[in-house]
């Protein structure tokens, strides 16, 4: 199994290589988009976390390391943790995302836009990274489910409130007609 | 922009680590995959939803992928909470692997005492340009018990039309105290 998998959940990592030149107006684009709900990630089922970062370099540690590196293109780092597997959520990134993922990823060499499925796909997978260890708290859960249990949990919080104190019939009533079998 | 949306918060840190890491953090990383104890104990921390390190040895660049000088251990995670407790946590609860991940990352000073962890984690971490989280409202306890919560209420849905108004009213009061600690 791969080492991006835990339970269904699964860990894409994406480094790709920025223009030159490139490096303020993406920078400024990402952090330009709206947030939450208005996210264009918020437009790609099955995502639950998810970022775009900018490295613009290595960073240096002190004398301890010897020689200095540094990158010869600031890379874009795409994380997220969605539902798997793989191929049907490139496909929703590409669908979900659409002119949103040209104008990020355009910023980066090699990028092919989002018209051909197949060119997208490979371009994301041509710059993935695997894990060496993925956690995931609630693997086993899909977004769907996260988002329905934790609106059950509310409802039931809300429903025990109002129904302290019901006699035995009604209370049977109220919650039959407030979880329907 | 930034590291925080709703109640979770990002962090991104990118360090290069020592020829000895070449050797070593593939140990390290195989016994966290296969011996349970190293995801049981981040489970333990439960404000993380989701974490990972991956191990750089090239960039990708489309082609063989850009090769440095050093190979870079990145990690990610998603948590609740604040940056400080967070930190805290993982110098507290897990030292030993903590040391194990980053012991041979250059500059690394140990996980304890705190604050030089904290300021290693600081110097080398990259702020999230765009952070997006689907349930930004609720932390990865809420998230975890909320499925108890409704496995035991669509067990009780399913068992409701069979059961006496008595018998449910007992089934109902078992149910909630059954899970009254994830309410």
């Amino acid at each position: 199994m791969s080492r991006n998998v835990s339970g269904q959940a699964y860990g894409l990592t994406v480094l790709t290589p920025i223009l030159d030149g490139h490096l303020q107006e993406l920078t400024e684009h990402l952090e330009a988009l709206p947030e939450g709900p208005d996210s264009p990630l918020a437009r790609v089922p099955g995502t639950h976390l998810a970022r775009w970062v900018v490295i613009d370099q290595v960073k240096y540690q002190g004398h301890g390391q010897r020689h200095r590196d540094a990158l010869s293109a600031s890379r874009l780092l795409f994380t997220s943790n969605f539902d798997g597997p793989l191929d049907p959520y490139l496909q929703a990134l590409r669908t979900g995302l659409a002119e949103d993922a040209d104008a990020v990823w355009s910023h980066c060499r090699g990028y092919p836009g989002h018209h051909e499925g197949t060119a997208f796909a490979s371009y994301l997978r041509a710059h993935a990274l695997e894990a060496a260890l993925f956690f995931a708290a609630y693997g086993g859960h899909t977004l769907e489910q996260v988002r329905s249990n934790l609106d059950e949990r509310a409802r039931l919080i809300e429903f025990a409130l109002g129904a302290q104190g019901l006699g035995a019939a009604d209370l049977k009533a109220r919650f039959q007609e407030a979880f329907p079998a | 922009m930034g590291n925080v949306e709703g109640r979770s918060t990002a962090i991104t840190v990118l360090t290069p680590y020592k020829p000895t890491g070449r050797l070593l953090l593939p140990i390290v990383f195989w016994i966290g995959r296969h011996v349970t104890a190293t995801l049981k104990k981040l489970q333990m921390l439960s404000f993380i939803h989701y974490a990972r390190w991956v191990i750089v040895k090239r960039f990708p660049d489309g082609g063989d992928g850009e090769r440095l000088r050093y190979p870079y251990l990145m990690f990610e995670s998603n948590f609740n909470g604040s940056w400080d407790q967070y930190i805290d946590a993982f110098s507290e609860v897990v030292p030993t692997r903590m040391k194990g991940i980053w012991g041979t990352s250059y500059g690394f000073p140990g996980p304890i005492p705190v604050e030089p962890f904290k300021d290693y984690i600081r110097a080398n971490e990259y702020v999230a340009n765009h952070y997006y989280n689907a349930y930004p409202g609720a932390t990865t306890t809420e998230i975890i018990s909320a499925a108890k919560v409704a496995a035991a209420l669509d067990d009780l849905r399913a068992r409701a039309p069979s059961l006496s108004p008595d018998a449910f009213k007992a089934a109902y009061e078992d149910m909630l105290t059954s899970i009254q600690n994830d309410l």
